[in-house]
């Protein structure tokens, strides 16, 4: 076959993928970083450009600060907790045990559930009066009194603690897979070389997961700092919404609420970049442990 | 021997634990919904007592349930339709042919993973209006191709590296055309994949909250997550009622994790699940 025909057809099949991703990422990207640039009101069409003022605002603004500190607090705690808990999790459905099955199956299955569900059903499991948690809890005697856990003083953590339960198996599922692959040989060399459990751990599993866990990592901060549901569910219906305020919250207010389509546009790309920053820093520290 | 025994003995401790964690607030889940309303509230819990379909009932019949559901149903499953023809033609391109710029849009696919939902729904909901395709279905449908696209092409490239190629090979050989080839070779190898693969697309539309609350006004078009939080919103907090409508929309999650389980275990794609 003609190799020039060839290269057409495997173009012209890429063709129609082609055209959503540019046309319906890349386009709307650029588009929103424009936007960015004027002071566009999200209904009104006319609008002007305006160079960074919205940035310029947003750097003197405290409410962006804030949503970027809760943020930071939202994703870095519930990025820690599901990497331990996944860690776990996976380790132990690693070993074979009777009802490992079972047990593998129920602990993925939150991850499949839409987020709606999980939300709805935590608000309710965590409900001040007659929410089973506070029953179980006043029941063994660890409070006196129901605590109101959508409430000011628990939103954060119980937050963090519906995401953490949501979205741990997904490292689980990515850690059980590399799991499978560390040669056993690894373990005996260890084995015969003293180490124990906590040896193996440490100087077997631990190393061999390094890149899988640097993966992980990564695809959880992007995933976890730029969730919007999660937290904007969270706190409605309580007037809480200030307490977990994460920049995509933000943003949607900005836009949806205020109708300040420039300023949201503005948050949601001070937000990419932080991130690509986030990722630059992150892949050199990595490197730098990777040489020493 | 005692080693071993503790060890047994933490191992399904742990095993126990993590059962409840996640188990319980599902059991929950399944109590509540089909609990009478009467019941529901006593201290402590009635597992022993009554159970009927009085909430299912209510929620059918009483509620706009069945029309959000309809919409969840059609809408994702025209998206996801359209998705898998067009990431199969995508990822088959980039793996059987070269052409110039080919590995470049292979990576910014990846990079799209970098680019916030929320920071996609602006300019999107600027442009849907503008050629007035808010708050219509066709709007939501172009819209979730958008966000389902980059990682099944992603999926499907890693599936289809994964296919050999020698027996496609081995097709033109014995005088099979290409599309033959296609057709009786990589179409039957490349199914399961295609299947799970729709299952992740499905499962990525079916959840989201963000664009249909923004895309959607109009009660009659509303997706089921939408749908939901406005029946938690809009009245007295009927758990029962809410916890059905929660139930019967878990009822294709159970399906789906059936079909992929196999393929989450094994970890193929990994970082392709997303969310």
């Amino acid at each position: 076959m003609n190799p020039r025909h060839h290269a057409l057809t495997g173009a012209l099949l890429f063709l129609p993928a082609f055209l959503v991703i540019g046309g319906f990422i890349f386009f709307p990207v650029g588009y929103s970083t424009w936007l960015s640039l004027t002071n566009k009101h999200t209904i009104r069409p006319t609008y002007e450009f305006v160079g960074l003022q919205n940035y310029v605002e947003l750097a003197a603004d405290g409410d962006y600060w804030w949503s970027v500190w809760r943020g930071a607090i939202f994703a870095g705690g519930s990025i820690a907790l599901q990497i331990l808990l996944g860690l776990a999790a996976a380790l132990l459905l690693h070993q074979p045990f009777r009802g490992r099955g079972l047990v593998r199956a129920v602990a993925l299955f939150p991850y499949m559930l839409p987020t709606i569900v999980v939300i709805l059903l935590w608000k309710w499991l965590l409900a001040a009066t007659f929410g089973p948690v506070n029953y179980v809890l006043q029941a063994v005697g660890l409070i006196d009194a129901p605590v109101v856990w959508l409430g000011a003083d628990w939103l954060m953590p119980t937050t963090i603690l519906v995401a953490v339960w949501q979205f741990f198996p997904f490292v689980v599922i990515s850690l059980l897979a590399r799991l499978q692959t560390i040669d056993l040989q690894l373990y005996e060399a260890a084995a015969i070389d003293g180490a124990g459990v906590w040896g193996r751990f440490f100087h077997v599993t631990l190393p061999e997961l390094r890149h899988v866990l640097f993966v992980i990592v990564l695809l959880r901060t992007f995933f976890m700092f730029t969730k919007f549901d999660v937290p904007w569910l969270m706190a409605t219906g309580g007037g809480l919404q200030e307490l977990v305020q994460n920049t995509p919250v933000y943003a949607f207010r900005m836009t949806f609420r205020f109708f300040q389509a420039g300023g949201g546009a503005a948050i949601s790309v001070s937000l990419f970049l932080m991130l690509i920053l986030l990722t630059i820093v992150y892949f050199r520290v990595y490197r730098r442990e990777q040489e020493a | 021997m005692l080693r071993r025994l503790t060890l047994a003995g933490s191992l399904y401790l742990g095993a126990i634990a993590l059962l409840a964690f996640c188990g319980l607030p599902l059991l929950w889940m399944l109590y509540s919904a089909f609990k009478p309303a009467g019941e529901l509230f006593s201290y402590p819990p009635r597992v022993l007592g009554a159970y009927d379909l009085a909430n299912f009932r209510k929620l059918l019949y009483e509620t706009d349930f069945p029309v959000y559901l309809r919409n969840s149903v059609g809408i994702a499953a025209v998206t996801v339709a359209i998705n898998i023809v067009i990431s199969t033609l995508g990822a088959y391109s980039l793996t059987r042919y070269r052409f110039p710029g080919k590995e470049l849009l292979a990576n910014l696919t990846l990079f799209t993973y970098m680019f916030a939902p929320i920071m996609l729904i602006i300019p999107v909901y600027l442009l849907l209006t503008k050629l007035g395709l808010a708050n219509t279905h066709l709007g939501i449908v172009l819209a979730y191709l958008s966000i389902s696209l980059p990682f099944t092409l992603w999926l499907l490239r890693a599936f289809f590296q994964s296919l050999p190629i020698d027996l496609e090979h081995a097709a033109w050989v014995d005088g099979a055309t290409r599309l033959q080839a296609v057709v009786h070779v990589v179409v039957p190898q490349a199914l399961p994949g295609v299947i799970a693969t729709s299952v992740f697309a499905f499962v990525v539309v079916w959840n989201d909250y963000l664009f249909a609350r923004v895309l959607l006004n109009e009660r009659y078009l509303l997706t089921m997550p939408v749908g939901l939080q406005d029946m938690y919103e809009s009245t007295i907090v009927d758990w029962g009622l809410l916890m059905s409508g929660a139930v019967v929309v878990t009822i294709p999650a159970i399906l789906f994790f059936l079909v992929v389980q196999r393929f989450l275990i094994e970890g193929w794609g990994m970082g392709a699940v997303k969310g």
